[in-house]
């Protein structure tokens, strides 16, 4: 199901049941604890332009209503404020699912194969990291501003850090 | 004795570091000596790779058969005969 909203940066490909409340951090039904996302999580990267992606959208949709691709997100338009002239699909996945899912993005049509594990991710994007500090500065955000944002991530990113054992719980986006 | 030929590939985005292409051939056996025989054919493309220490620029993630080569051996990482190699902007991997 393609979630398509205009006040939203992204647009994302879920199962419809996600929708109602079930979660796509699933491995083989089970759901992934912060350890395990951290461990196993991660997303195929794929740019191009919003047309093409959007093809691509409609063509990956019936592999996770079929619960074969957990979920996928992409950029509305490219994201600017981060240095990037094209937009970028998130295809998520259990890295232990990462080579079938890898041959059907490869059967269509995505050649360049980048996977960048949850972990690596939320690294970045910690107080310090360099794609948090990227978005503070392209936001020109005041001080006050800057600090509160880098708690904010410190508490979201750095409890799944330091709580292995809980169950993940995705957040908006 | 055939050649060792890697497979270099880049978005429309870094179409620019291959005079224009989405894709390259090179040789070499390590990561390293890919970008040298790559900067041979495309003068100035090491120079955008790598950062002035010889180190992959920060600006960039580069993968091996997708995973990246910092969890690998970095530029040292070794590369065969038929081996693709992706490059996409650092940010992307956010």
């Amino acid at each position: 199901m393609i979630i398509d909203r205009p006040d939203s940066h992204f647009i994302f490909v879920f199962h419809p049941l996600v929708m109602i409340g079930r979660k796509y951090t699933l491995y083989e039904g089970k759901e992934l604890t912060n350890g395990e996302i951290l461990q196993y999580w991660g997303k195929w990267i794929v740019l191009g332009d919003k047309t093409w992606l959007d093809e691509l959208a409609k063509k990956l949709d019936p592999y996770v209503e079929d619960e074969i691709i957990p979920c996928i997100k992409y950029d509305r338009k490219p994201p600017e404020n981060l240095g990037l002239k094209e937009a970028v699909m998130m295809v998520y996945c259990d890295k232990r699912k990462g080579d079938e899912i890898w041959e059907i993005l490869h059967q269509h049509g995505v050649n360049i194969k980048a996977w960048v594990s949850e972990r690596e991710t939320m690294e970045m994007w910690l107080p310090g990291g360099p794609l948090l500090e990227q978005w503070i500065t392209s936001m020109n955000l005041s001080e006050e501003e800057a600090r509160i944002n880098r708690e904010d991530a410190k508490a979201r990113l750095g409890y799944i850090f330091e709580h292995p054992d809980e169950i993940f719980l995705p957040w908006e986006q | 004795m055939r050649d060792v030929s890697i497979t270099i590939l880049v978005p429309n985005s870094l179409k620019d570091l291959l005079r224009g292409n989405n894709q390259a051939t090179c040789a070499g056996k390590t990561i390293k000596e890919c970008i040298s025989d790559l900067d041979s054919k495309f003068p100035g493309f090491s120079n955008n790779i790598l950062n002035e220490k010889g180190e992959v620029n920060k600006s960039f993630m580069i993968f091996l058969d997708g995973q990246n080569i910092l969890a690998l051996n970095a530029l040292d990482t070794s590369v065969k005969d038929g081996d693709e190699v992706s490059i996409i902007p650092f940010a992307a991997g956010g």
